[in-house]
């Protein structure tokens, strides 16, 4: 079965459409955000370009979803600017600040997000929506090097005076993480309808079964998935801790200073 | 550690060197330089490689060559002879005319397949 564009879903169609997509871009930008808290502060120029670079990544599958939702008459205030920050349905792992310096933090975070966004990129690939399924191959570029880029500083940073803080990033990051895998109020439908065609059981167990060995290899210790306490706040939800609230104030700063009518997009740009 | 980094543009080409990156190790000098030195510009392939592997001579050690007059090596004297006349340079160029033309034909085959 095939859906086809924007303009011919019914309305429950429709709901899903955009909870997938909301989901996806929310996850995306915000991570971005946080990443780019790190430009000046990585602890090499080199670190400091390659995780910008990441960013910039994101910030580019964010536009990607973003863009599908305003074919679907949403407009760029209404997905980001002049958002309710209480309506954002991304991951609290997203959105969890850095401590001051803390350079495993980010390392892992980025590690566990991207591996989880490889897999639902691939769940995509045969999207009954077509518009999703035509725009997954760019991302899915991309993320290699991430986890490339993840995987390799997890590996110099374990096994010497950094371990502990690589043990006490999973220790904090862990659960938040398991909230990627936290079902919206669509869920149901956006497998039905073969959105994505993996429901995120499966995406779960198979993140597991890539993120688990490979951290215990490097002798960290994992919680037990199925022991750990989901946060209370999922993002899922739309539920989110204090501190994406101000994050939110942060990256809107400029935008509601400035009173512009409709954001600015530089020239050449969509 | 610093790792020069050589960038290639096109399959076959040389790889030219475009600057260096700060890395621990081999692997992460690859994935720097990928970023650095290979994102914005066309790139087909990138080696890195350590600094103090690269020797050097310089034109202070030694005496390169390509300053002296060389002009004497263009044979330029026969140029406006006209050869219309003399089969054996008339049968040749034919040939060479023709040999140039095969090459054509078959670099245009080889690009169409």
């Amino acid at each position: 079965m095939s859906l086809d564009g924007p303009h011919s879903l019914t309305p429950d169609e429709r709901d899903a459409v955009e909870e997938l997509l909301f989901r996806m871009a929310d996850d995306e930008y915000v991570a971005a955000e946080r990443y780019i808290e790190w430009q000046i502060f990585a602890p090499t120029l080199e670190s400091d370009l390659a995780l910008s670079n990441i960013a910039q990544d994101e910030f580019g599958h964010a536009r990607l979803w973003y863009d599908l939702l305003q074919d679907m008459g949403y407009s760029e205030q209404e997905c980001i600017w002049e958002r309710d920050p209480a309506t954002w349905t991304h991951s609290t792992l997203v959105e969890q600040p850095f401590e001051e310096g803390d350079w495993a933090d980010a390392i892992l975070r980025s590690y566990l997000y991207d591996t989880a966004e490889n897999l639902r990129m691939e769940a995509l690939v045969d999207s009954s929506y077509p518009p999703i399924a035509d725009r997954v191959a760019k991302v899915l570029a991309e993320e290699r090097y991430h986890r490339e880029h993840a995987q390799s500083w997890l590996e110099r940073l374990t096994g010497g005076e950094h371990h502990e803080k690589v043990q006490a990033a999973v220790d904090r990051l862990f659960p938040y993480a398991l909230t990627l895998f936290a079902a919206g109020p669509n869920e149901d439908a956006i497998v039905e309808l073969g959105l994505r065609t993996e429901n995120l059981d499966d995406l779960r167990e198979e993140w597991l079964e890539i993120v688990v060995p490979f951290l215990e290899s490097l002798d960290l210790t994992v919680p037990e998935p199925d022991e750990v306490a989901l946060p209370e706040e999922t993002g899922r939800d739309a539920s989110h801790t204090d501190a994406w609230f101000d994050l939110y104030e942060d990256f809107t700063h400029t935008y509601n200073e400035l009173e512009l009518e409709e954001p600015i997009r530089l020239r050449g740009e969509g | 550690m610093i790792w020069e980094v050589f960038r290639q543009e096109k399959p076959g080409g040389y790889h030219r060197h475009v600057g260096n990156v700060h890395a621990p190790d081999r692997e992460m000098a690859k994935l720097f330089a990928q970023i650095q030195h290979g994102r914005r510009m066309q790139t087909h392939s990138i080696w890195v490689a350590p600094q103090d592997e690269i020797s050097e001579v310089d034109d202070e050690d030694t005496s390169f060559g390509g300053t002296t007059d060389k002009a004497y090596r263009w044979a330029m004297t026969y140029n406006r002879v006209d050869a219309s006349g003399i089969q054996e340079v008339v049968e040749s160029e034919a040939e060479q005319r023709a040999a140039a033309k095969k090459r054509e034909a078959a670099k245009k085959e080889e690009a169409d397949s």
